[in-house]
């Protein structure tokens, strides 16, 4: 009773030839393209799951799914277009996260295992041991053609710019888009910028050497440099998120005045970061300044 | 078990032979709807059970008129968790986090909105979460049992469908009757492979994967008739498994901080992994309810349902 | 006053006689087993009424108790153990948790017979 038994005895295997194995295919990527698409997905891409060797190794889809063919990827879920017009910084925390793209995933999942009868694993947005994530969803997004990495940090769709995205490891064989031919970042506007101020509207924002996150450098219209301080970005993307909660029960033990101490439970920042974890979907990511003068997909932010 | 169509009738019933056409082709009528409706809604089995099914096992106060006065039925609905995929994954974090999408508890909504909304009676939610430690005010499971859809089986008391193995319940408690369910008369545990390595090994394959006499939580015996004879479960051990990472690694991680005199001792076990998974575990309680598998990983029912290409 | 807790002589004075009637140990629960095999477990408010102590004392005493039942050290053994077993299951099957449990069976059968 090995889990690992190819098939029931007494199925045989069709004979099938290559043009019928690639129509096959090609219909099981429409169907799986509706489903995501009926589920409010904005883009989808495949990925070979083969293709994964920029990752660290248990990070690889065929280590999370033995016999791993391909890598369906959804994006979608991004802040709409009125969410980035508020003045509010705090708004965005309550509009944007993981939870609705991983459910579209989880729709497409089903319908490979149920429908198509292959096997189909979500990739789950949380961490594994030691904060790390299960597979590098933004690299799967990459592979699959949905958009390509930004010198800010999250993978750009060239239309659509900033969204998030869904991976769903399948043991399903699929047409494989592969990555984009030329890359999104920077965007013609950025590298005018660079070449008329050294900086781009992101790092401008957010300049590491002043205390920010972002640094780089452009050469003939590419990327050639990138600094990203993760740590200070934590303090920003998780202001009362986990880690704040840990700096904040840190300082209540260090604390040995009570008074003090209840000021701090009591806080503004406690009560935040306990309302941002237990309704943690609907606050994960809590800055987008990058995001925001990022121009990339902003048409599609130009409503009336 | 989920059977379309030919339920039941309700036993006892004094109605006049006119009276008694009509008002039980609506009952039956009604459970081919509801049963219909949550099938296509995404869950995988819905089963019927009158209230009075629980006077002998629970007792008063926890009873399904005790939560809805004047509550007749339980309906009951039951969902697969991790996705096949996920069960093959030699990662066990995997299948903790994924693919549980409540589809159960929503559904349960749709068939008690339908009940109050379509036919005029009162229908709840069955309350789930627990409300004193570990205990729940309503059982799940044994609403599962009590409405034909699975018996108990040697890993962890876990309910199994013949068909489907573990899945999640929801239930519906209202004040509508309908013909019930029968309970399941064949146990579904043991299976007969698991009967055999029993007799090869004296211990079935859950009972060896996680063996209360080697730092596990289970154990049991078969009887002569191939039955289950007696059970032992360890809840509290496998809290510690299927909990690992939540409230009471939390609450055990918070206890030892606080009572750590060191500050940078202190320090450590707040930016701790084991205290950051547990926060962590908290917040993102939805994508990781369950987080042991291993005495349902080597349990053969089911499994047919989990083999795909 | 502050919230409820309970108080710690009288959680030490009941803690164990409230665990052997809680659910924390399972014994016999299958629901087709003789109701004179079946050991189910008693509600808060049954086992108030044999040890005479108010439902809610029991409530507090049966919730520290279930956390206290184990160290925090058994929850660091639980991952080593998940990852022992969802491994050895991806290599072996179900063979990795039976296989000793039956060779040590027929080890002794071929040792009574010799």
């Amino acid at each position: 009773m090995h889990a690992r038994l190819p098939d029931r005895p007494g199925r045989k295997k069709a004979q099938v030839s290559a043009s019928a194995e690639l129509e096959l295919m090609q219909a099981h990527r429409r169907e799986l393209d509706e489903v995501a698409r009926k589920s409010g997905a904005l883009v989808t891409g495949v990925a070979d799951a083969n293709a994964f060797t920029a990752a660290m190794e248990g990070q690889r889809p065929t280590d999370l799914l033995p016999d791993c063919k391909t890598v369906f990827v959804l994006g979608g879920a991004q802040p709409r277009a009125g969410d980035w017009k508020s003045p509010s910084y705090r708004h965005m925390e309550t509009t944007s996260t993981s939870d609705r793209v991983t459910a579209m995933g989880n729709r497409v999942a089903q319908h490979i295992e149920r429908k198509c009868g292959y096997y189909a694993v979500t990739i789950p947005p949380g961490v594994d041991r030691a904060r790390r994530p299960f597979l590098n969803i933004a690299l799967a997004a990459e592979l699959a053609g949905c958009g390509s990495p930004s010198l800010a940090g999250p993978v750009l769709h060239p239309e659509h710019g900033f969204m998030y995205y869904t991976a769903v490891l399948t043991t399903l064989p699929l047409p494989v888009d592969g990555p984009l031919a030329e890359p999104v970042c920077p965007a013609p506007e950025c590298v005018s910028m660079w070449n008329e101020a050294g900086t781009t509207p992101c790092m401008a924002t957010c300049p590491i050497d002043e205390g920010g996150c972002l640094g780089g450098r452009i050469e003939d219209g590419r990327l050639k440099e990138r600094r990203y301080d993760v740590a200070r970005c934590t303090t920003r993307v998780h202001t009362t998120f986990i880690p704040g909660f840990q700096k904040a029960l840190e300082a209540v033990f260090d604390e040995p005045e009570k008074e003090k101490r209840k000021m701090i439970l009591y806080s503004t920042q406690f009560t935040r970061t306990l309302w941002s974890m237990s309704y943690s979907n609907v606050s994960q990511g809590q800055c987008f300044e990058c995001m925001r003068v990022c121009p990339v997909g902003s048409k599609q932010r130009s409503l009336r | 078990m989920t059977i379309l169509a030919g339920t039941q009738a309700p036993s006892g019933a004094t109605f006049d032979s006119g009276v008694a056409a009509s008002e039980a082709d609506t009952a039956a009528a009604r459970v081919a709807e509801l049963r219909t409706m949550a099938l296509a809604a995404g869950v995988d089995v819905v089963g019927f059970a009158p209230a009075e099914r629980w006077d002998e096992f629970v007792p008063a106060g926890s009873r399904p008129y005790d939560i809805l006065p004047g509550a007749r039925t339980v309906v009951v609905v039951g969902v697969r968790g991790p996705s096949a995929g996920a069960w093959q994954s030699p990662d066990h974090r995997l299948i903790e986090m994924n693919g549980y999408d409540f589809a159960n508890d929503r559904v349960i909504h749709l068939v008690a909105d339908h009940i109050e909304q379509a036919y005029g009676y009162q229908a709840i939610q069955a309350p789930g979460l627990p409300i004193g430690g570990h205990q729940p005010a309503f059982s799940m499971m044994l609403a599962a049992v009590l409405s034909g859809l699975g018996t108990r089986s040697f890993a962890a008391n876990i309910v199994l469908n013949p068909k489907y193995g573990l899945l999640y319940y929801s239930a519906c408690l209202t004040t509508l009757e309908l013909p019930a369910d029968a309970m399941l008369e064949q146990d579904v545990c043991p299976a007969p492979m698991c009967v055999q390595v029993y007799k090869a090994g004296g211990k079935t394959p859950c009972q060896a994967a996680c063996p209360s006499d080697d730092g596990g939580c289970l154990h049991g015996t078969i009887g002569p008739d191939n039955r289950i004879e007696s059970t032992y479960y360890d809840r509290e051990r496998c809290v510690s498994r299927a909990m690992n990472f939540g409230i009471n690694s939390f609450q055990k991680g918070l206890e030892q901080i606080a009572n750590e005199d060191d500050p940078e001792a202190r320090r450590m076990m707040i930016h701790s992994d084991f205290f950051t998974r547990s926060a962590s575990a908290i917040a993102f309680y939805k994508e990781s309810v369950a987080q042991c598998f291993e005495c349902m990983r080597v349990c053969p029912i089911g499994r047919a349902e989990r083999k795909l290409k | 006053m502050g919230f409820y807790f309970v108080d710690t002589e009288l959680y030490h004075r009941h803690k164990e006689a409230v665990l052997a009637m809680s659910q924390a140990i399972q014994i016999n629960y299958p629901e087709h087993l003789p109701p004179e095999k079946r050991q189910p477990g008693f509600s808060d408010r049954q086992i108030a009424e044999k040890l005479g102590l108010e439902e809610r004392v029991v409530r507090e005493i049966r919730c520290v108790a279930e956390r206290e039942f184990y160290p925090v050290d058994e929850w660091e053994r639980a991952l080593e153990f998940k990852d022992r077993a969802c491994k050895g299951f991806a290599e072996n099957g179900v063979a990795f948790s039976t296989k000793k449990y039956i060779d040590r069976a027929k080890a002794a059968k071929a040792s009574i017979k010799g």
